[in-house]
């Protein structure tokens, strides 16, 4: 059995049928059941394991309906409409799925009928595997308890202690009266049990805008044959996309495994593709980055590929000797499988930024398929270092020259450079625009007003002028006696502030 | 008589065999055609050279850089990044400027962290290489930088391909060089291997070779000299591998403004001469910089007399 933390005791969550038969309860503390039975086994609750074994057991359900939604913390809904033909009826679909549960090694109870809340009710309080038929929801509930009604514990032994002991007298009894003392919930939920009010349920995952599928009746293992059942998918998926004038920009496999575990691989595109090459190229270095984390199994015996944010695609006309322009697309389906195999941060393309800072005038930025805002023509072309270092390295200077000058010499990654040349500086003062100016309290004891503000702002002012010296940089391109160019920076100014300035080396030069 | 019959006939198959593997005719090494190096088709295309504007090196590389192929260029030092990166932005302008194609930078997140990315700003300034023409892509490891590289050499599209690694490495050996020498002569296109602080392993790139930073030329100011500024940077190349000619170095700089390479030799005016007389003791030393070819072998590291050697020189300047 398991045991679940609750107000400081622990209670029985759950058991099995031979604790049941024990007279044990769920809610029972596990001191009390302890006394009476000593012998049983006690495990703690794991509730995100719970979880996640029913967004597992959700995953698989996938292949009877993408509308999948999770119900609490034990039930899973299902929406059918217009899937079952492909299993061959309801009842065949029922069954089936039940079969497949218990194979797997679940007791499932399942319920079908035209509405969610009857369906709740079915699988909870009939036997197992009941289907209802449009229009019998009345008759159905009528003589179930009000558990089956998706209530509060609380309503129940409100509406038990008046009498009302099944769904029959409710249905019969007036409304408003009803509404009055238990809420709109009671009423709704009957309405939705009915099928008078419309309730849908939400599914999990969004939904794909057009999906294909396979089922197999031998399982496939290999990753060959799963990119060979890919291009066979990927081609009815252009079909389709081809009839709505569209293309997908994001691609999930699904390969569901006989034993139940759903693997989902998804891959992206810049541009919305629907030619079925590109797609199993992209595929196929996804998988081939996958390696050997996609565990087969003993096989996968349903594979489907969904397509997602589709886009407008127009087919771009080709000359007479067959060679459209896709010089552009070329690189950025290249991107794409370099980005399917090593993720997205592995192609960058630089932007250059509106700003005098150097790490901030050009910052390398996720390639998104070259088509983004035109950047603007730069009529100031300064002369910068080819390199940049990610962050600018600290570097010893133990003598200037003059102390505005550049170095002597630095000591830079453990080794000493000789200066032999330098060029600057060039002073770099930080954007102020950007930050925030310093609070500065006005002295309490000043008792003119004016004469108050003034000062304030006086020292307000002579705060941001230090902050800004704090900031400041002055570049130096030196050379050192062996001929390597550097672009280095002094932080801060001299007689300023308290502290020392500091050196910094932010790249080198050809 | 027969035996040494026999014996030319296996030496002409042998022939035969080595001008295969290294991609020419066989005739060049008979000698009779001593100075003309005929190059077969599909080892390296005859014609497609870029001429980087520096006559003796172009020469000493048989017309040019050749415009396909896999080019191996080393920076001994992970100072020299920044030399060799200068250097091949520079073979790549000469490129860049026929068609409109991007260039791709393959690099090791590794490489990048220590020798600097890529500024696109100082690539603009330097080399009038436009930033939105430029492409970076970065991989943990080199396996699959070479897998990125591979498969831009194979798509049409790039100007040209960028290989940058970092230390020794025994992936990088001669069947991947091969492969990846083989990918770009037939996409037509070149492929860069830039390679920081390796030892110099068999590859199969036709040319080797080892950059490093020498000290820049000058500015002129009014069509003199300025002294102790730096001007146009300057890379003392060393061709260690070269099929047809015995190795070399040169000292190339680039001017910035031109695009172009220009030798820096002893009598070239592009040598750093003291600004004034009576300044040269000021000056001292690092702005005065004396630059001569002198055989392989017996220059220094740089290339270039330091400081305290310079009175010694002055008089060649």
């Amino acid at each position: 059995m398991v045991s679940r933390q609750e107000n400081n005791t622990q209670r029985i969550a759950a058991m099995d049928e031979e604790a049941a038969r024990l007279r044990l309860k769920p809610g029972m503390g596990i001191a009390d059941a302890r006394a009476m039975h000593p012998g049983i086994e006690v495990i703690a609750e794991d509730a995100e394991a719970d979880r996640r074994l029913l967004e597992a057991l959700a995953d698989w359900c996938d292949r009877y309906t993408p509308l999948v939604a999770l119900d609490g913390v034990e039930g899973l809904f299902l929406d059918v409409t217009g899937c079952v033909h492909l299993f061959g009826g309801e009842k065949a679909m029922l069954a089936g799925m039940l079969e497949r549960f218990s194979e797997q090694g679940f007791r499932v109870r399942a319920g079908l009928a035209s509405t969610p809340g009857a369906a709740w009710a079915a699988a909870r309080f009939s036997a197992t595997g009941t289907i209802l038929q449009e229009g019998d929801e009345r008759s159905f509930l009528e003589n179930l308890p009000l558990a089956a009604l998706r209530i509060e514990a609380r309503t129940i032994s409100g509406l038990e202690s008046v009498g009302l002991r099944a769904i029959g007298m409710i249905l019969t009894a007036p409304r408003a009266p009803l509404a009055r003392r238990f809420g709109s919930l009671l009423l709704l939920r009957l309405d939705q049990a009915l099928g008078e009010i419309e309730e849908s349920i939400s599914p999990r995952l969004p939904v794909a805008a057009l999906s294909v599928e396979r089922h197999l009746a031998e399982p496939i293992g290999l990753v060959e044959d799963i990119e060979r059942l890919l291009l066979l998918l990927s081609g009815s998926l252009r079909r389709d996309l081809e009839r709505r004038g569209e293309g997908a920009r994001v691609f999930e496999l699904l390969l569901f495994r006989v034993d139940g575990a759903v693997s989902r691989i998804s891959v992206g595109s810049s541009l919305p593709l629907r030619e079925a090459g590109p797609v199993g190229r992209l595929f196929h270095e996804r998988l081939a980055a996958l390696g050997t984390t996609l565990e087969p199994g003993y096989g996968f015996d349903l594979v489907r590929l969904s397509a997602f944010e589709t886009a407008r695609l127009d087919m771009p006309q080709a000359d007479l000797a067959g060679a459209g322009s896709t010089q552009g697309e070329d690189i950025v389906l290249f991107a794409d499988r370099v980005r399917a195999r090593l993720g997205t941060a592995s192609v960058l393309q630089p932007h250059l930024a509106q700003s005098h800072v150097p790490e901030r005038a050009s910052l390398l930025v996720l390639f998104d398929g070259g088509a983004g805002p035109r950047q603007p023509p730069t009529v100031h072309n300064p002369e910068r270092p080819l390199r940049l270092f990610a962050r600018p390295e600290p570097i010893e200077v133990p003598l200037t020259e003059v102390p505005e000058g550049p170095p002597r010499n630095f000591r830079w990654r453990r080794s000493v450079h000789r200066v032999a040349r330098a060029e600057g500086p060039e002073r770099i003062s930080p954007e102020w625009w950007l930050t925030s100016v310093p609070d500065v309290e006005a002295d309490e004891t000043e008792m003119d007003k004016d004469e108050r503000e003034a000062k304030r702002e006086a020292a307000q002012k002579e705060a941001v002028a230090i902050e800004t010296a704090r900031m400041t940089r002055d570049y130096f391109r030196v050379e050192d006696s062996e001929g390597h160019r550097f672009w280095l920076y002094r932080e801060g100014l001299y007689g300023r502030q308290e502290v020392v300035p500091r050196w910094y080396l932010q790249g080198v030069s050809a | 008589m027969a035996s040494s019959a026999v014996a030319r006939e296996t030496i002409v198959s042998l022939r035969h065999q080595i001008a295969k593997i290294e991609g020419r005719l066989a005739e060049t090494f008979d000698g009779e055609h001593g100075d003309v190096h005929l190059r077969r088709q599909d080892g390296l295309p005859q014609g497609d050279f870029l001429a980087t504007g520096a006559e003796r090196f172009d020469a000493a590389l048989g017309g040019g850089l050749p415009g396909a192929g896999l080019t191996e260029i080393h920076a001994t030092g992970m100072r020299d990044a920044g030399a060799a990166a200068g250097f091949v932005m520079g073979l790549v302008h000469l490129l860049v400027e026929r068609t409109s194609s991007p260039l791709l930078w393959v690099g090791l997140s590794e490489s990048f962290r220590e020798a600097g990315y890529p500024y696109p700003p100082g690539i603009r300034f330097l080399h009038g290489i436009d930033p939105s023409r430029l492409l970076i892509a970065q991989a943990q490891k080199l396996n699959d930088a070479l897998w990125i590289a591979e498969q831009a050499a194979s798509i049409d599209g790039f100007a040209a391909i960028l290989l940058e690694t970092r230390g020794p490495s025994a992936h990088l050996d001669l069947t991947a060089t091969r492969r990846l020498h083989r990918r770009a002569l037939d996409a037509g296109r070149p492929l860069f291997l830039l390679r920081q602080m390796a030892v110099c392993e068999p590859t199969a790139a036709p040319f080797r070779m080892v950059i490093t930073s020498a000290p820049a030329g000058t500015r002129y100011l009014l069509g003199k000299p300025l002294a102790r500024s730096i001007g146009p940077p300057a890379f003392l190349v060393r061709i260690t591998k070269n099929r047809i000619n015995p190795p070399s170095e040169f000292i190339l700089e680039w001017n910035a403004h031109a695009h172009a390479f220009h030798e820096r030799t002893a009598a070239d005016p592009v040598v750093v001469v003291p600004a004034s007389q009576h300044r040269a003791t000021a000056a001292a030393a690092p702005g005065t910089i004396l630059a001569f070819s002198s055989p392989a072998g017996s220059t220094p590291a740089g290339g270039q007399p330091s400081g305290e050697q310079h009175p010694a020189h002055r008089g060649h300047g």
